[in-house]
């Protein structure tokens, strides 16, 4: 037990580092550093927890490396290669084009307004809707609940359809305008109009938003309110100064997670095809001859400010993140 | 906005609640509504006039099930005619033809990745505090990259494999892990881990049987809706089947595709009725497990 209890120090005063070299098992070779070494053979307490924390963690970024960040490297790479089969060569040619190219600027422009516009509105829409679930008595909440959240498993292009439905040229909505204003049902029809693709990404992203709304609208402080509305509060100035400063780390973790979502969405624009959005682009240059690098560099700039704007997101504001 | 002093009530007060609430059953109805008309109208034989008429015919759910005659239609059934009729005799083979089992499969196979890559780290998140944690944790539980960025990525990287069983199985896995570290590490929250890891230690057990046989059966109900959820979402991932497909059977998100893009609307009914009451299923199945929806919290 005497070398397992030895104390580890993290000074690397010369007894320190004399000490562990004595620890160091004969069989692992001199030149491997102090911590591999550490988590391979560990004769402290602490150096097992070590290796337990390495063992656990090790399946997850095993994984990260090998289906996440490899291939995001390649992708890079490729964007940067002269040639377009293999990597060789640095050329800033595809950056340079998305940057000069008019109709990628138009597109990256598109991308972002829609996604901030849909992603507001979704946010309203579902900080409605967790107020009404958490202060209103409803009946069958349960039931309401299951029902809210199930549009967050349909996939982009099931959305699309659902909007084809409602707004489609026989969509349920279309009939009703169409039958109200004496129009054809294909002129009111806007399913396929930016109008429709507005109303499409809202529905893949007021069920997320509304996930994670409803977990900081449970831990709201109900005796404040109370105290505020009895102290001749109107509602409005309750919501505004009491309950909304509560709120709003998840709503701006809400406004994070669901722009970002806003941002990934391909499968609705690829049914809808009202506008031309990033991932849109994407998807275009892979199937119309090829263009991996621009393909790429497009990726690769949705990468580099996805992950910009989440860390920023996330280190400079009260976020809350907890899906 | 004023306190009412003379006995006015607030602007508010009178229109807040009816505003809130109408809101609130303007999004339910336009999150159910097409949900519940879609799935009545794939029994309708036709939709020409205000309201689908022709009440019940099973022919569009024929259809895309692969049944009565269209057992052929490759890219639009999920050809359980086939899958049927071949069970005597090939039944692997079979199932590997028909999208609905393939994406059963695939997703089962990221649910298995999910399992080995997600319970693991979520404890460590959960139980040790080390360097880097904050780090882990905030990979762990947020998407790396979306499933048109890596399907780009895929395709350049594995150019062989991506298009492959493998492929597939590893970008589901990558894509949905988030969703199982949550759900894992939403069970753990309530567990005192030190306490339990050291109980079951001083009673003799090495720490591998105690992460095996203590720390993973008390949090199996995390574990079970984790798995649920990651199935769900990796049979319905569309956008990195998309990209990255090339052979095969296609993946059910695929099939879907195919459908809403051109089948006749009714028969997309029917196509997207079946991927419901799949969705439904799952939703019933979580429901059982003690979890309500698709709340990881």
């Amino acid at each position: 037990m005497g070398a397992d209890d030895a104390p580890t120090t993290s000074k690397t005063t010369a007894t320190g580092r004399e000490r562990s070299r004595r620890l160091r098992p004969e069989a692992l070779p001199d030149w491997l550093p102090e911590w591999v070494a550490s988590v391979a053979a560990p004769r402290t307490e602490r150096d097992r927890e070590r290796r337990r924390i390495a063992v656990l963690c090790a399946p997850f970024v095993l994984l990260a490396a090998v289906a996440g960040v490899y291939p995001l490297v390649e992708m890079v790479r490729i964007s940067l290669s002269e040639a377009r089969f293999v990597t060789t060569g640095v050329t800033l040619d595809a950056y340079r084009e998305l940057a000069t190219d008019p109709y990628l600027r138009r597109s990256a422009w598109n991308t972002l307004w829609f996604a901030v516009a849909t992603t507001a509105a979704s946010l309203v829409a579902a900080t409605a809707t967790a107020h009404a679930l958490e202060k209103y008595d409803l009946p069958f909440e349960g039931a309401l609940v299951t029902l809210l959240s199930f549009p967050v498993s349909l996939p982009g292009i099931v959305a699309a359809f659902m909007i084809i439905v409602l707004l489609g040229n026989t969509g349920l909505l279309t009939q009703a305008v169409a039958w109200f204003g004496g129009r054809s049902a294909i002129d009111a029809a806007v399913a396929t109009s930016v109008g429709g693709l507005f109303v499409a990404y809202c529905y893949s992203m007021i069920p997320r938003a509304l996930l994670l709304l409803r977990g900081s609208y449970s831990e709201v402080n109900g005796h404040a309110e109370e105290a505020a509305r009895s102290l001749g509060a109107s509602p409005a100035r309750t919501f505004y100064h009491v309950t909304l400063p509560q709120i709003t780390p998840g709503l701006i973790g809400a406004f994070i997670l669901t722009f970002r979502t806003a941002l990934a969405i391909f499968g609705t624009v690829l049914v809808l095809q009202a506008m031309r959005v990033w991932t849109f682009e994407i998807d275009y240059l892979l199937s119309n001859g090829y263009q991996i690098q621009l393909a790429s560099a497009m990726a690769a700039v949705w990468f580099a400010f996805v992950l910009a704007f989440t860390a920023v997101g996330l280190r400079y504001t009260s976020a809350e993140v907890g899906l | 906005m004023s306190a009412p002093t003379d006995g006015r009530r607030a602007v508010s007060a009178v229109v807040g609640r009816p505003v809130v609430f109408a809101v609130f059953v303007g999004t339910l109805l336009f999150l159910v509504a097409p949900v519940v008309v879609t799935f009545v109208s794939s029994f309708a034989r036709e939709w020409t006039g205000a309201v689908p008429t022709g009440f019940v015919t099973f022919a569009h759910w024929e259809q895309v099930l692969g049944f009565g005659g269209y057992e052929d239609a490759a890219n639009y059934s999920l050809r359980l005619g086939n899958v049927v009729e071949a069970l005597g005799t090939d039944p692997l083979g079979a199932l590997d033809e028909s999208p609905l089992f393939r994406s059963v499969g695939l997703a089962l196979g990221g649910v298995l990745v999910n399992l080995v890559v997600g319970v693991p780290i979520a404890y460590a998140v959960s139980r040790y505090d080390f360097r880097g944690r904050d780090l882990l944790n905030a990979v762990a539980v947020l998407p790396l990259a979306p499933g048109i960025v890596l399907g780009v990525a895929f395709l350049r990287a594995y150019p062989q494999l991506s298009a492959t069983d493998v492929g597939l199985v590893v970008g589901y896995s990558l894509l949905k892990a988030p969703f199982m570290v949550l759900a894992v590490q939403s069970s753990f929250e309530g567990m005192d881990l030190r306490q339990l890891e050291e109980s079951a230690r001083s009673l003799g057990a090495s720490w591998p049987r105690t992460f095996l046989f203590v720390v993973v059966p008390n949090a199996r109900r995390g574990i079970v809706s984790g798995a649920v959820i990651c199935w769900a979402l990796a049979a319905a991932e569309f956008n990195f089947s998309y990209v990255v497909y090339s052979r095969g059977a296609r993946p059910l998100a695929l099939f879907l595709q195919a459908n809403i893009s051109n089948s006749s609307f009714l028969t997309t009914s029917a196509a997207v009725s079946v991927f419901f009451v799949l969705i439904a299923g799952v939703t019933l199945a979580l429901q059982v497990a003690g979890n309500r929806g698709f709340a990881t919290r």
